[in-house]
């Protein structure tokens, strides 16, 4: 199948994938519980009722190139229907779990990996163990896709610890002036994106919701006290950058090779309008200009605010700032 | 009027069909009886629909990795109408000794979550669907964690198959310090992910290794149909090891102000065991990257040495300047 050939519906394959797994499961659970089965399945009682249904009228095409009973799947009905237990009672063709294609090994081998950036949660011994496992379930090598150890970060330990046993954390974080202030926050979640770790929490200063990059993070400690904030009391989102009342817009020049690199910032209402010289033009939102600065200063080149007059300021200033400190040590 | 027959009710029955048959089906047989094909099957006539769609479907097998074989007939290789296909039960089925504990099936489960955004989300996704046939319930201990690694960069997929069908590719690449991208030419060997970022490596026209960053490929990577022979070994190992030796010996000294964003998160990759050091020994693996970081810091970090790293980082600032200083578009 080549590269650029339509791909096929994901979920397809994905209800292939699990007749495949389904019979097998059943085969080694005789009597289960249509209720059980449907919750390790993660579906409804009525759909997986259905799909053992399904499975009965399916089989192989016998000695006489026709579906005879005996070629078919099938089950004690009597034992469904009165008593919501399943028993094959006829099976063809399949007795255990189909392999895992080399993508499916390599995408679970990786996520393995990355996880091993989160502290006393996975040991690497269990993880190397658990990857063999998986290359040798693997009909073919796993392609190539690797995540180094990185480096572990502390505060990863203090919030992983205090979201296992329900109490608050402290830390100083930058506000929105430019300053650190005392944030005291019930753990709700921890989040990443790639290499970056966020917590999320109910902030007890704002009296909400907010997120934290937990690199941002200083001095943070378990205070021992019980969180009044739970994951099950707080609609959590799924996306990282909530838009808010308070954000401020700001006019961007980009370069157009450089928009992928800037795409986690571009939202829905950021239209990109191409300027004819090789740059688009774009708004998009943030919550303080002290981010902002951090970002295009990191992009050199690539990135230019173009309005407001304040969001241009703080750019050449924190720019300045840098090169007089440069400047200042070279006469010293 | 028949019951029409779901795909993968066909495919379903397709595998049943090879997986039961020793010396292999012909494509004749699999058309003419087979459930969902053979509804269809005209004995008269040339059944051209009928044969793309078992083409498609051996497709699904395969990306499912179910190991499809094909067996010539004997004295006549290449005959497709005599060609049987069949799938070896002992290649299908997960050896009896790969089992799973509920723990390392709840590590399993947040390690397939992890691709909830990305392009290997189907995969790990299937990959758990087969996992539950073995029956074990996971623990819950990874309650409360959400990691997720983007791999948004749309050239994951595209690179990841190529490496996989060891397909040279192109694709436009935009480095670090470069304000435009130019296309690159690459036998590729291993995506990875180094010190948090996504990186490539493949070989250049000359058979040298080259690295890049996944998010610097700023458009399409193709496929060539030029195909090449991969060297051995595990490849990303090896390119992460490469990397890791060039990360040990390259260091810079950097001075950041207390307390601030640079000390914060500096420090915590390069702080060692004191979390208030203000001048730090940074390890790095490419000077323009580096230098792009620490402009972000702006005057929260300042270079000592390298030379050639401070002057990377001046220029870097002049620019920015230059940028912003006047009323915009005067530039």
């Amino acid at each position: 199948m080549s590269a650029a050939g339509p791909t096929r519906p994901a979920f397809a394959q994905d209800r292939l994938a699990f007749l495949l797994s389904f019979v097998p499961y059943l085969i080694d659970h005789p009597g289960v519980k249509v209720a059980d089965a449907a919750a390790h399945f993660g579906v409804g009682e009525e759909e997986l009722r259905a799909q053992v249904e399904r499975i009965t009228g399916l089989g192989v095409p016998g000695a006489t190139a026709t579906y005879g009973p005996e070629d078919l799947f099938d089950i004690d009905w009597d034992a469904l229907d009165d008593a919501d237990e399943i028993y094959l009672t006829n099976r063809v063709a399949i007795d255990d779990a189909p392999k895992f294609s080399a993508r499916e090994a390599a995408a679970l081998i990786a996520g393995l990996q990355y996880l091993q950036a989160l502290p006393g949660r996975a040991d690497g011994a269990a993880i190397a163990t658990l990857m063999a496992k998986l290359s040798r379930g693997a009909s073919a090598t796993p392609p190539a896709v690797a995540i180094d150890r990185g480096v572990a970060d502390a505060a990863l330990g203090v919030i992983r610890a205090a979201l296992d046993t329900g109490t608050r954390v402290e830390f100083d974080y930058l506000n929105s002036r430019g300053e650190h202030e005392r944030r005291p926050v019930d753990p709700l979640r921890l989040e990443s994106r790639d290499d970056t770790w966020y917590l999320r929490g109910w902030c007890h200063l704002r009296g909400d919701v907010r997120i934290f990059r937990v690199d941002r993070m200083q001095h943070p400690i378990a205070t021992g006290e019980k969180v009044q904030h739970t994951p099950e009391d707080v609609a959590l989102s799924e996306t990282l950058f909530d838009p808010s009342a308070d954000d401020l817009w700001v006019g961007l020049r980009i370069a157009e090779s450089a928009i992928p690199t800037v795409a986690e910032y571009l939202t829905a209402e950021s239209k990109l309008v191409p300027d004819g010289e090789g740059r688009v033009r774009t708004r998009i939102r943030v919550a303080h200009y002290h981010g902002l600065k951090r970002l295009v200063a990191s992009l050199p080149g690539l990135l230019e605010v173009t309005d407001p007059p304040e969001a241009r300021k703080a750019v050449a200033d924190w720019a300045q700032a840098a090169l007089d400190r440069y400047r200042s040590r070279g006469r010293a | 009027m028949p019951r029409i027959i779901p795909p993968e009710e066909r495919q379903f029955s397709l595998v049943l069909a090879l997986l039961a048959t020793e010396h292999g089906l012909t494509k004749e047989q699999i058309l003419s009886t087979v459930d969902g094909y053979a509804q269809k099957y005209d004995p008269d006539g040339p059944n051209a629909n009928l044969e793309r769609q078992f083409e498609r479907d051996k497709d699904a097998l395969r990306e499912l990795g179910l190991p499809l074989e094909t067996v010539d007939p004997p004295g006549e290789p290449g005959n497709n109408q005599l060609q049987r296909y069949r799938i070896p039960k002992g290649d299908y089925e997960l050896p009896g000794d790969v089992t799973f504990t509920p723990t390392e099936l709840g590590l399993l489960q947040l390690a397939g979550a992890v691709w909830r955004e990305g392009t290997l989300s189907g995969d790990s996704r299937r990959a758990l669907i087969k996992l539950r046939a073995l029956g074990v319930e996971p623990d819950g201990v990874m309650l409360g964690y959400a990691p997720r690694l983007r791999a948004l960069e749309p050239a994951f997929a595209p690179l990841t198959e190529a490496i996989e069908r060891h397909e040279i590719v192109t694709f436009p690449y935009l480095r670090p310090g470069r304000t435009s991208a130019r296309p690159h030419t690459i036998k590729p060997l291993a995506v990875f992910q180094f010190r948090g970022r996504w990186l490539f490596q493949g070989l250049d026209h000359a058979d040298r290794p080259l690295t890049f960053l996944l998010s610097r490929i700023v458009g399409e990577v193709k496929g060539t149909k030029t195909y090449f022979e991969p060297p051995a070994g595990d490849q990303a190992a090896r390119a992460v090891a490469d990397l890791q030796r060039v990360w040990d010996r390259q260091t810079a000294t950097v001075e950041v102000v207390p307390g601030s964003d640079a000390a914060a998160r500096l420090g915590r990759r390069f702080g060692g065991d004191d979390p208030e050091a203000t001048v730090l020994t940074v390890h790095y693996s490419d000077l323009a990257l580096l230098a792009d970081e620490l402009a972000g810091y702006g005057p929260e970090a300042l270079v000592i040495e390298p030379e050639h790293l401070k002057q990377a980082v001046v220029s870097r600032l002049e620019a920015i300047l230059w940028q912003h200083a006047e009323a915009e578009g005067a530039a």
